[in-house]
């Protein structure tokens, strides 16, 4: 039928499907030999925000290697929070945690149910920890009193406005109260005819629940306790049906995505757009207009939920190694470390310290905005930190996206997601035991 | 698009002399496909035009609607930029040799197995069958953690072969080959028993050379598919030095701040123009094989 040249490939083929398993034991060969006398630690990282952080961590983390003898720290990249976590989560699963990671700080619950954590309180007390982290801050990371992380890069949603499209619609400062932010969005927003040309408000999607336990706050209530949350108040309700009302005027963008919310604002198809602090290098360089930043407009209070987290350490680990990832924890998280990280990536810095730098002041003088989120920290808790928050978060959402698509009224929407929620956790504490 | 409106259009003026009627209808009937393909084709090549049109603007470009579709002036600068964000080259020869290594082991196991399931009796043979099968239907990520723990037993984990292992068999080929295999009629492998041949070898000599089309559609359903993961090499390895391309991507879309898009999508060049290169070098080779072969 035909020439050799079928066979030649066949040969090849079976060729290359011998080589396969000598291929694949090659890399065993090369892992490096292990030294005895230094302690080496793993820290599992998450990319979070623009910027090249895979760049800026391992210089940070190459700087400390240089610096600690006896201490070696290898730097794993673990894809996005929620990679992060399955990934840890895999690891202690198999009993071999890595030394330290950086999850998403309503993780908190999680890895204390897991047992994971180990309570760094007396360190953080003998050091200046307790003094120097910004309040706010600090409390991501404790739990019943007890300290476990220290907070590394939080971040709250802000209010972002396009200055220009403010200009244009004659008005002037950014809303300050919940009123002026729906006066301020039906005036900016845009249509032809049935055509909708511009939006006055966006909620960056997808994150619209960490949004939602801001308005919360801002009307009072801290919606969650440590083994429930209090969605079916009528402090939330009133949030959710203001968000309702907002989008039945027409003004509020019912639905979208967390980035494309962002590519909306910097399109011009949003005026005024709720989205993380982390968003500000981007928003700010890639908008062909000026980006103004304010604190989320208030009801009875100003308030905003920390995102973000804090670099956790693991519990089981040999006390060696544990004192190892508190040092570099503490590195990590020291005075000029933050002030860079933070100049470097847009998160804020948790020292008070660190925005005394001349370099941060500097900082500020450039990019004003920056203070602003800094500022609103006063104001801001921890967020969600309950059981099985990713379930609650998940409820929390689909709750708010068919209120806003009209499927259910905001009460009973929030009713169930409430009960099916506290169900959840309580199915995981008894679980856990 | 509009080549393929144009060409009716062009050839209308001669259709009106009635000699050169038949020719223009010849021509339709006969590039009639042509007219169907080039759209469908100009709509699968849009995508890839827009991310080779995004890598070549500036971060500012791409959301700025006056800047209309084109970048005012090519920015190459994305793509060295892109690639200092991490060991792309690297990433390059690790993603070769796992999704290599895979398809190689694959055609292996699964040759054997579907040679057995279609063509040997042997006690419990519907039974295994039935648990091939099963195999297809769990989603990967189900059995995450127990390959992850079996993996670390074996002493892989943060290694290549653990990217690789999990993968050398393969249910789905094994139930696409047998199915094939089952097409070849029992007549050929008859004559060749006859003349002397072993299992073996009326599968080297008879079978594969005429299930050749299922194995190729195989080798590019794995080699797509295993090019492209991204969570289970993220989860079992931890070294930049054994990581794949996926990974490197995974560094350019950030949660917090929204996408890099210029860069990103210089690297979403980067990481799939090897594939686009490797179908375009052996194209001919597959179309072919799917024409000539004496098994439908």
């Amino acid at each position: 039928m035909k020439s050799t040249k079928p066979n030649m490939m066949r040969r090849r083929l079976l060729a290359t499907g011998l080589a396969a398993p000598f291929v694949s034991a090659m890399p065993g060969i090369l892992t490096p030999a292990r030294a005895n006398d230094t302690v080496k630690l793993q820290f599992m990282y998450p990319v979070g925000v623009s910027g090249d952080i895979n760049t800026i961590i391992s210089n940070m983390i190459a700087e400390f290697n240089a610096t600690h003898d006896g201490v070696e720290v290898e730097a794993i990249y673990a894809g996005s929070y929620d990679n992060t976590e399955q990934k840890v989560i895999t690891s202690l699963g198999v009993g071999e945690p890595p030394a330290l990671w950086l999850p998403i700080n309503s993780s908190l619950q999680t890895f204390l149910g897991l047992d994971a954590l180990e309570d760094i309180t007396e360190q953080a007390k003998a050091d200046d920890i307790y003094d120097d982290f910004i309040g706010g801050f600090l409390d991501t990371a404790v739990s019943d009193g007890r300290l476990y992380g220290l907070s590394y890069q939080p971040s709250t949603p802000v209010l972002y406005y396009n200055k220009d499209a403010f200009a244009e619609a004659g008005l002037g400062d950014a809303p300050v109260t919940w009123d002026e932010l729906m006066t301020a969005a039906q005036a900016l927003t845009i249509r032809d005819g049935d055509a909708l040309k511009r939006w006055g408000l966006t909620i960056g999607g997808g994150w619209h629940d960490w949004m939602f336990e801001g308005y919360c706050r801002q009307n009072g209530l801290v919606p969650w306790e440590a083994d429930k949350v209090l969605w079916d108040r009528p402090e939330a309700i009133e949030a959710l049906e203001f968000w309702k009302k907002m989008v039945d005027a027409g003004c509020m963008a019912p639905a979208s995505t967390w980035q494309g919310s962002a590519n909306d604002f910097m399109a011009g198809s949003t005026a005024m757009l709720y989205h993380s602090t982390g968003s500000l290098t981007n928003l700010r360089t890639s908008s062909p207009f000026e980006v103004g930043v304010a604190f989320m407009p208030k009801r009875k209070q100003f308030g905003a939920s920390q995102g973000g987290g804090p670099i956790m350490i693991a519990k089981n680990q040999s006390d060696a190694k544990k004192e190892a990832a508190w040092t570099f924890a503490r590195w990590m998280t020291n005075t000029e470390n933050q002030a860079a990280w933070s100049r470097a990536t847009g998160y804020l810095a948790v020292r008070k310290s660190s925005w005394q730098q001349p370099e941060m002041q500097q900082y500020l003088a450039e990019v004003p905005q920056a203070e602003v989120a800094m500022k609103q920290a006063e104001y801001s808790g921890a967020f969600l930190q309950v059981p099985a928050y990713s379930r609650a978060r998940d409820n929390l959402k689909s709750a708010i996206d068919r209120t806003l698509a009209g499927e259910i009224a905001p009460e009973a929407a929030l009713t169930t997601a409430t009960a099916d929620t506290n169900r959840e956790i309580q199915r995981v504490q008894r679980r856990q035991g | 698009m509009s080549d393929a409106t144009l060409t009716p259009a062009a050839d209308r003026p001669a259709a009106t002399v009635p000699a050169r009627r038949p020719r223009w209808r010849k021509t339709l009937r006969e590039n009639w496909l042509h007219a169907v393909m080039l759209p469908l084709a100009l709509l699968w090549l849009s995508p890839l035009v827009w991310i080779l049109v995004t890598s070549l603007k500036t971060q500012t470009e791409v959301f700025d609607q006056s800047a209309g579709f084109w970048p005012a002036s090519l920015t190459f600068s994305n793509y060295p930029s892109t690639l200092s964000v991490a060991p792309f080259g690297t990433y390059l020869v690790n993603s070769v040799l796992v999704t290599g290594s895979i398809l190689a082991g694959q055609l292996v196991t699964i040759t054997l197995a579907a040679y057995a399931f279609a063509r040997l009796s042997f006690p419990g043979k519907n039974l295994l069958f039935t648990l091939f099968l099963l195999q297809v239907m769990f989603p990967i990520y189900a059995i995450f953690l127990t390959n992850f723990v079996t993996l670390r037993e074996m002493g892989l984990v943060n290694t290549i072969p653990a990217m690789i292992v999990p993968f050398v068999a393969s249910g789905y080929g094994t139930f696409m080959l047998r199915q094939s295999f089952r097409q070849v009629p029992a007549e050929l492998s008859d004559a060749a028993r006859l003349d002397g041949c072993g299992h073996l070898s009326i599968l080297w000599h008879v079978y594969l050379p005429l299930v050749k089309p299922t194995l190729i559609a195989f080798g590019i359903i794995s080699v797509v598919t295993h090019w492209n993961d991204y969570m289970w090499p993220l989860l079992v390895t931890n070294s930049e030095g054994i990581r794949t391309l996926p990974i490197g991507l995974g560094l350019l879309a950030k949660a917090d701040s929204g996408a890099d898009w210029p860069r990103l999508m210089a690297g979403t060049t980067i990481v799939v123009s090897p594939l686009l290169l490797l179908f375009v070098i052996f194209q001919r080779r597959f179309i072919d094989s799917f024409m000539h072969t004496g098994v439908k």
